[in-house]
C-alpha cells in the first residue's frame, strides 16, 4: 500500500518520463507528431495491398479486420517484449537514484499506450470510412476496453522487466513468445477457424476477448459481450497485482543486478 | 525513533556476490548451477550510528571500504542484507546529476523531467523554476536543447536542479567537483545555507578538505566497519596517517599514493584559491590543539618559523600595507626531491584568503639534502585589522605532503585611518563636486 502512495507520490515522474519519450521521439525529423498518424496509415496501405490483392482472405473488409485486431495487439506486445529490457535500459537510474521502481515499466507501458491512442485515431477514421456503422454502447465501452488492456498489459510488463534483470535470455525468449501469442490469438485470422476440440484452450488466451471487444466495435458495429469483458477485467486486476507482487519483491536487488 | 535523529542505521551488513564470471544467460545458469563461481564479500558489517537532525557528516574511506554501498543503503537503493535504516523526512540523493535528461529537449524542459525524477510535484517545481534557472546561469540559453550546451553548461543546469530539491535530507555523493571554480564556489555557498537550514547532509566525498567544509562529521569506513567517528579534523588526521602507512608498506613512493589522498591534495590547492569558511566546531578542534594540525610523510619537517619586517626583527603586530616577512627553517631526516614551498593565509574562522607555492609563482621544485630556510615576503599585506593564521608547507610535486603545518602562526593587523572591511582595496577618488574649502574644481585622494 505503502508503495502506491509512493507511486503517485511521483505521478509526475510517469507524465515526464512519457511526455519526454513521445517528445524525443520524433524530434527532428520533418514530420515530427505527425509520424504517430502517418506511420499506423502506411501500415494498414501495406497490409491493404498485401491482403486485397496478393492474400486474398476471403474475409469482407480484411484490411479493417486486421488492422482493428493488430493496434492494439502491437500495444501489448511492446508491452511484453520492449517492456522487458525497460529497466535494463534505464539502468543508471535504477543505480543512481532512489524513486520507486514501478515508475519505469508504469512509464513505457504509458507511451506505449499514447502511442496507440493516437494510432486508434486512425484505426477510428479508417472504420468509419470504410461504412462501419459505429454503435454508442460500442463507442462507449471503447475506453473501457482500452483501460482492461492496459492493466493487463502492465501486469504483463511489471513481470517481464523484472524477471529480465535476472535472466537476460528473456529478451530473447519473449519475442518468440509474442510472436507464437500474436498466432495464438485471432489478430490475422477468424477465432472461428480454430479447430472446436482446441476452442476451450484457446479461450484461455486472456487478449482474446480483447481483440474481440475491438473488433465487434469497429468492424462489425456493435457492442461488445460485457460478460466476456467483465471477465477479462477481473484476468486483468489479477495479472496486475501478480505483476506488483512479483516486482515488489524482484526490485530490490536490482541494483546489484544491473 | 528519538525525537533529534533523523537518520538512524541499526546493525547494518551488506553483502555481495562477486563473481568471477557474472553469467546472466540462461545457459549460465543451467549448466552452471551450483558452479557459478562466486565469493560473498561482506561490504558492511554489522554498523550502526545515529544521524541528528541537522548534522551534516561525510563519509570517508579508502576505494571499496563501503562508504558508497552504506549511502546507497541509506537512500533506499540498495536493501540490506539485514539491519534497518530509517528515515525521517523528505530524502533526496544526489548521486547522479542530469539524470533522465533528454539531449534534443530544451534545458526548462529538462529541469521539469530531471526534478520529476527527484520526486517534485508540477507545483514543486514551478515554485523553485526561477531559482533553478538563476542559479545554472543559463540564462536565455535555458530554452535551448540541452545538446547545444557545452558540458560546463549541462554540468550547471544538472547542479542546480540537484540543489534546489529542498529535501530534509540530503544524500551526496562525489558530485561537488562540476564547473568551474567560480561555480564550485557557489555550489559550497549554497549548500551552507541548505545546510544552515537545518537540512541533514551526508556526503561521500574523495575530498577530505570538502568534508572539513561542509561538515560537522566524519566516518570513516574500514572494511566494512566504523573505524573512526568525529570531528573531520579528528578523524582525518587519524585517516591521514593510516593512509600514509599503507603508502610506506608500499615502497613509499609517491604513485602508489591511494588516489583519494592525491585528491585531497588536489583539492586543498582548490580551497586555497576559493573562499570557503570552516565551521565553528572544526575551529574549536583546532584551537583545543594549540591551534596546529600538522601532517606529512616527515622526511623535512619545518623547525620555526618568524614574521618579522624587513628588520629581521621577529613581530606579531603588523600595519596594513606594510610588508611582512616569513622565515622558514627547515631540518632533513631524510634528503627529498622535487619539492615545493606554500603558503596559505587564513581568517579566524577558518576561511582561507590566499595560498600559493613556489611552483605557482614559476620556481622549479627543488632538491632539500641539508637543513635550511626560505624566505616569502608578502608585499604591502591589504588585510584589515583583525588576527590571521598563516600555514606553511612542504610537498612533493605532485602535491603529497612532507610537512604540512595548518595554522602554524598567527598574526595581527593593525591601522590608524577608520576604514572598514576585510581587505585593503588601493583607491583613488575623482569627483566634480566641490569641496567644502571651496576649490573650483578638483580631484584628490
Amino acid at each position: 500500500m505503502s508503495r502506491l502512495k509512493e507511486i503517485y507520490e511521483y505521478r509526475l515522474m510517469i507524465t515526464s518520463l512519457v511526455k519526454r519519450d513521445l517528445r524525443g521521439k520524433y524530434k527532428g525529423s520533418v514530420l515530427g507528431f505527425m509520424w504517430n498518424f502517418v506511420n499506423p496509415l502506411l501500415q494498414l496501405l501495406v497490409y491493404n495491398m498485401v491482403f486485397s490483392i496478393i492474400m486474398k482472405a476471403g474475409i469482407d473488409k480484411f484490411y479493417l479486420y486486421l488492422f482493428v485486431g493488430l493496434i492494439p495487439w502491437l500495444f501489448f506486445s511492446a508491452s511484453l517484449t520492449g517492456g522487458s529490457t525497460c529497466i535494463i535500459a534505464q539502468k543508471d537510474l535504477i543505480k543512481k537514484i532512489r524513486f520507486p521502481r514501478e515508475i519505469i515499466p508504469i512509464s513505457y507501458v504509458t507511451s506505449q499506450f499514447v502511442n496507440m491512442l493516437l494510432s486508434f485515431i486512425v484505426v477510428i477514421a479508417v472504420s468509419v470510412v470504410s461504412g462501419v456503422r459505429l454503435t454508442i454502447g460500442g463507442i462507449l465501452c471503447l475506453p473501457l476496453i482500452m483501460i482492461v488492456e492496459y492493466i493487463m498489459a502492465l501486469g504483463i510488463a511489471f513481470i517481464s522487466s523484472a524477471l529480465t534483470v535476472y535472466l537476460r535470455d528473456l529478451e530473447h525468449i519473449l519475442a518468440i513468445l509474442a510472436m507464437a501469442w500474436m498466432y495464438a490469438s485471432p489478430i490475422c485470422y477468424p477465432e472461428s477457424m480454430v479447430p472446436e476440440k482446441y476452442l476451450a484452450l484457446y479461450r484461455l488466451n486472456p487478449v482474446t476477448p480483447i481483440i474481440n471487444a475491438y473488433r465487434a466495435v469497429l468492424y462489425e458495429g456493435r457492442t461488445p459481450d460485457l460478460t466476456t469483458l467483465l471477465a477479462a477485467t477481473g484476468i486483468g486486476l489479477a495479472m496486475l497485482v501478480v505483476g506488483m507482487l512479483i516486482f515488489a519483491k524482484l526490485q530490490r536487488r536490482f541494483a546489484e543486478e544491473l | 525513533m528519538e525525537d533529534n535523529v533523523a537518520i538512524k542505521v541499526s546493525n547494518l551488513t551488506k553483502k555481495f556476490k562477486v563473481y568471477f564470471d557474472k553469467g546472466h544467460s540462461l545457459k549460465e545458469l543451467l549448466l552452471f548451477r551450483g558452479r557459478s563461481r562466486h565469493e560473498v564479500r561482506t561490504v558492511l558489517n554489522d554498523v550502526s550510528f545515529d544521524i541528528k537532525k541537522g548534522e551534516a557528516v561525510g563519509l570517508i574511506g579508502h576505494n571499496g571500504c563501503g562508504k558508497s554501498t552504506l549511502l546507497k543503503l541509506i537512500s533506499g537503493i540498495l536493501y540490506p542484507d539485514s539491519g534497518s535504516v530509517e528515515i525521517e523526512g523528505r530524502v533526496s540523493s544526489l548521486l547522479e546529476l542530469g539524470a533522465g535528461f533528454h539531449p534534443d529537449l530544451s534545458g526548462r524542459e529538462n529541469i521539469y523531467i530531471n526534478a520529476s525524477i527527484f520526486g517534485l510535484t508540477k507545483e514543486e517545481i514551478e515554485a523553485r523554476l526561477q531559482s533553478i534557472i538563476d542559479f545554472s546561469e543559463l540564462a536565455e540559453f535555458i530554452d535551448n536543447p540541452v545538446r547545444t550546451y557545452s558540458s560546463g553548461m549541462y554540468m550547471r543546469l544538472a547542479f542546480s536542479v540537484a540543489i534546489n530539491v529542498d529535501a530534509e535530507v540530503l544524500l551526496i555523493d562525489e558530485i561537488l567537483a562540476v564547473g568551474d571554480a567560480n561555480f564550485q564556489a557557489k555550489c559550497f555557498a549554497r549548500l551552507q545555507e541548505i545546510k544552515e537550514q537545518g537540512t541533514t547532509i551526508v556526503i561521500v566525498s574523495h575530498s577530505l578538505s570538502q568534508i572539513e567544509n561542509i561538515c560537522d562529521r566524519s566516518i570513516w569506513i574500514n572494511e566494512g566497519r566504523i573505524e573512526a567517528d568525529g570531528t573531520p579534523l579528528e578523524v582525518h588526521s587519524v585517516y591521514l596517517d593510516y593512509m600514509n602507512e599503507q603508502r610506506q608498506k608500499n615502497g613509499g613512493k609517491a604513485l602508489d599514493m591511494p588516489p583519494e589522498y592525491i585528491a585531497y591534495l588536489q583539492e586543498r590547492r582548490y580551497k586555497e584559491n576559493l573562499k570557503l569558511s570552516m565551521i565553528p566546531e572544526q575551529q574549536a578542534a583546532v584551537e583545543a590543539n594549540g591551534g596546529q594540525y600538522r601532517w606529512g610523510s616527515g622526511e623535512v619537517k619545518i623547525t620555526s618559523i618568524t614574521a618579522s619586517g624587513p628588520d629581521g626583527v621577529g613581530k606579531r603586530m603588523f600595519e596594513v600595507g606594510s610588508d611582512v616577512y616569513f622565515k622558514v627553517h627547515y631540518h632533513v631526516e631524510k634528503p627529498i626531491k622535487d619539492a615545493v614551498f606554500g603558503i596559505g593565509f587564513f581568517r579566524n574562522s577558518g576561511e582561507n584568503l590566499y595560498g600559493t607555492n613556489t611552483r605557482i609563482d614559476g620556481h622549479k621544485n627543488f632538491d632539500i639534502d641539508e637543513d635550511g630556510e626560505f624566505t616569502i615576503i608578502m608585499r604591502r599585506i591589504p588585510l584589515m585589522p583583525d588576527q590571521y593564521t598563516v600555514s606553511f608547507s612542504i610537498e612533493y610535486g605532485d602535491g603529497v605532503p612532507v610537512d604540512y603545518w595548518k595554522d602554524a602562526l598567527k598574526i595581527d593587523t593593525y591601522r590608524q585611518t577608520p576604514d572598514v572591511g576585510g581587505f585593503f582595496m588601493e583607491h583613488d577618488w575623482e569627483y566634480d563636486a566641490y569641496e567644502k574649502d571651496g576649490r573650483e574644481d578638483g580631484s584628490g585622494s
